[in-house]
């Protein structure tokens, strides 16, 4: 197959390029004036080279004839940081211009990796399961604005879909971890340098292996007759927040953790409200219960769907993949 | 004053839209009543987040529908001049984020379509509403600082930052197709606080810029003389230059002060009277004994929620919109909107016949 990936030169895109390579695919990479390309093409064997073809350009400006003859374009691409306008450009307004184009040319699957974030947990009770049939946040705007773009992303894709005009698959991988990325996270709690505030400690880490997470992507490009599903993408056994965090100090770097039990969670959250709001917005209301319930909830997770239909095998256990990072 | 709240709306929902809408839902007398963006995906975050009922992807849809009486414009500059005539047209005053048009010629229309309409255009030169700021123009107003003989303006900008960086990887962006570039952006706030205190309509200007090794080709660094009748000042605009930082320094017969933007502080320069050595000893002690007052007066204020980051972008559109309701007089006048853009106009015009000249004598 020939497949057009953006985000190639990126940490989750550097791995779902090498994948489709190996299984003999052919690869466009979208690069941006700024992207690694080099660090990407070194990555590459000899004889797969001539399958990677690097194609300048920006999301914004993309062209139909730069997707003409590709089966699938796999869109990994995604800002992670900034203000809200900043996050919709790239992760609404990027995905919205780039299924115009893939309509325009025709394309037969378009696989979008959205966040297993986007999920509305406020229906769910401790220790439920969470899986492809919970529903979507229907407030996302009260979440980080790294996850209401990602949700409203991922419905301007739904709405596509719905329309007849995108042949959609979507991807919900937890937080992705492997080399190169510490696998500290904010499900864990809040890290500011040397200082983590921990936020509670029995939930279960919601990670996944960014190999595990490639090869899943990978076979959501090619797998046949799975237009309009989503699959979440996990380890296979997820390790708990405190486990991990023992972990973390003894064979990382040393962190000065001040610990907040599960149930003062919510306590603080509303304290954090309550005076921003007192003091006019002078501190952020960083915390909110909305928020803290959709991040440090302890839930059960399920990637049976992603293992039965897709035939994808997880990274079985995340405290060995998190070994050695 | 009317009871009444002000209808506002914005159109241009970008980050600084943020602050904005944030500040306007904060004042008694107004209320956001719409937003438009032309990417309509933005208006409907902006309106989700602050709760603003009407959205549109249309300008004078929104104009016609929502009957706005005050705009907020926080598109780039380049869009500013025809957005703020449709508006003032649209019966709206016009509050524009900085630089209030892309030159003077631009600004001249605005501002006569304002009059004749009987509107009012103000610019976001917000910072001259910070309380530090306010601090020190309450210290000259009182006389404390004598007559102002220079000013010193300094304005770093951190080009790694997210907007940073997509200005500097991508040399087809608005910001770099401005006649002045990135300083076009960026300079106005150094640049009327020495306005405040020089009031020449024309002064003397010389002015270069210049990338750095790093800026990638960049203009990245701009300095600027300015010399009037009774006053000079110079002002500092650099990418490379860490801390980033927001400060002023004014000069007067009597005394000196600093006003630094970021810790937001008046520091005060004492005359030393100690002898010989101890003038070194007595320097630092007076410094120390500053520190500890601004550092408690900084925690009483923290203590009262006094440390809003937009208070000078308050205090503005308190005035503006007071302004409006009354028929005051308006917090920056029409003039001086003019002067500030023509001498920008001037500072860029000098760069370029600068550049010419350097280019000519090294060829």
């Amino acid at each position: 197959m020939d497949i057009f990936v953006t985000g190639g030169t990126g940490f989750l895109g550097k791995h779902v390029v090498a994948k489709l390579l190996a299984d003999g695919h052919t690869v466009r990479c979208l690069v941006r004036p700024t992207s690694e390309v080099e660090a990407l093409r070194s990555t590459v064997s000899e004889e797969q080279r001539p399958r990677l073809h690097f194609v300048p350009g920006q999301l914004q400006k993309l062209t139909p004839d730069l997707l003409a003859g590709c089966d699938a374009v796999c869109h990994i691409a995604a800002a992670m940081k900034g203000a809200t306008a900043a996050l919709f450009v790239d992760n609404v307004i990027g995905v919205r211009k780039l299924l115009k184009v893939t309509a325009e040319a025709g394309t037969k699957r378009v696989v979008l990796i959205s966040s297993l974030a986007v999920y509305d947990t406020s229906g769910l009770k401790n220790n439920d399961v969470l899986d492809e049939t919970c529903p979507l946040e229907p407030q996302p705007q009260l979440r980080d604005p790294y996850t209401y773009s990602k949700l409203a992303g991922e419905q301007v894709a739904w709405e596509a879909y719905r329309a007849g005009q995108c042949p959609l698959v979507v991807i919900r991988p937890g937080v992705i971890y492997g080399p190169g990325r510490d696998p500290l996270s904010s499900r864990v709690g809040l890290n500011f340098g040397k200082l983590l505030i921990k936020m509670g400690g029995s939930q279960r880490l919601p990670y996944v292996r960014v190999e595990a997470c490639a090869a899943g992507i990978a076979l959501a490009v090619t797998t046949p007759g799975i237009e309009g599903q989503a699959f979440n993408l996990l380890d296979g056994e997820l390790v708990r927040a405190r486990t991990f965090l023992r972990y973390y100090r003894r064979g990382h770097r040393g962190l000065w953790v001040i610990p907040v039990p599960g149930w003062a969670i919510g306590p603080l959250a509303k304290f954090n409200v309550w005076y921003s709001k007192r003091s006019h917005g002078q501190i952020p209301p960083v915390l909110t219960p909305y928020k803290c319930n959709a991040m440090w909830k302890p839930l059960q997770y399920s990637v049976e769907k992603a293992k039965s239909v897709l035939g994808w095998v997880p990274q079985p256990n995340t405290l060995d993949g998190v070994q050695g990072l | 004053m009317s009871s009444e709240k002000l209808r506002v709306a914005l159109i241009g929902c970008g980050q600084i839209a943020d602050a904005h809408l944030g500040e306007i839902r904060k004042l008694a007398h107004a209320e956001p009543v719409a937003v438009c963006d032309r990417e309509r995906d933005l208006a409907v975050q902006a309106a989700a987040r602050f709760e603003v009922p009407q959205i549109f992807d249309d300008v004078e849809q929104m104009l016609a529908t929502a009957r706005p009486d005050v705009v907020h414009i926080t598109t780039p500059p380049h869009t500013h001049k025809a957005l703020a005539i449709a508006a003032l047209r649209g019966g709206a005053h016009v509050y524009v984020e900085k630089p209030f048009t892309v030159d003077v010629a631009e600004a001249d229309e605005v501002i006569a379509v304002a009059e004749s309409a009987g509107r009012l255009a103000c610019v976001g030169h917000d910072q001259l509403f910070d309380p530090c700021w306010v601090e020190c123009r309450q210290l000259f107003e009182k006389g404390n600082l004598g007559d102002i003989v220079h000013v010193d303006s300094v304005q770093g900008y951190d080009l790694t930052g997210i907007f940073g960086r997509l200005v500097s990887s991508d040399p087809e962006h608005w910001v770099r197709r401005l006649p002045g570039g990135v300083f076009q952006n960026t300079i106005s706030h150094a640049l009327y606080k020495i306005t405040e205190f020089l009031p020449d309509t024309r002064p003397h200007i010389q002015a270069l810029w210049f990338p750095t090794p790093d800026s990638g080709g960049l203009k990245s660094e701009l300095r600027v003389m300015l010399r009037g009748e009774q006053v000079t000042a110079s002002l500092i605009s650099s990418f490379a230059a860490r801390p980033v930082q927001r400060l002023a320094r004014i000069y007067g017969t009597k005394d000196t002060v600093e006003v630094d933007l970021e810790a937001r502080l008046v520091r005060k320069y004492y005359k030393l009277s100690a002898p010989g050595p101890f003038a070194k000893i007595e320097g630092p002690y007076r410094q120390s004994k500053e520190a500890k007052r601004n550092f408690w007066k900084a925690v009483r204020k923290f203590w009262k929620s006094d440390l809003q980051y937009f208070a000078g972008m308050n205090g503005l559109f308190d005035r503006f919109y007071r302004a409006i309701l009354t028929g005051g007089p308006p917090p920056i006048t029409h003039g001086e909107i003019r002067r500030v853009t023509d001498i920008m106009d001037r500072i860029f015009a000098t760069c370029q016949q600068q550049e010419l000249e350097f280019a000519r004598s090294n060829s």
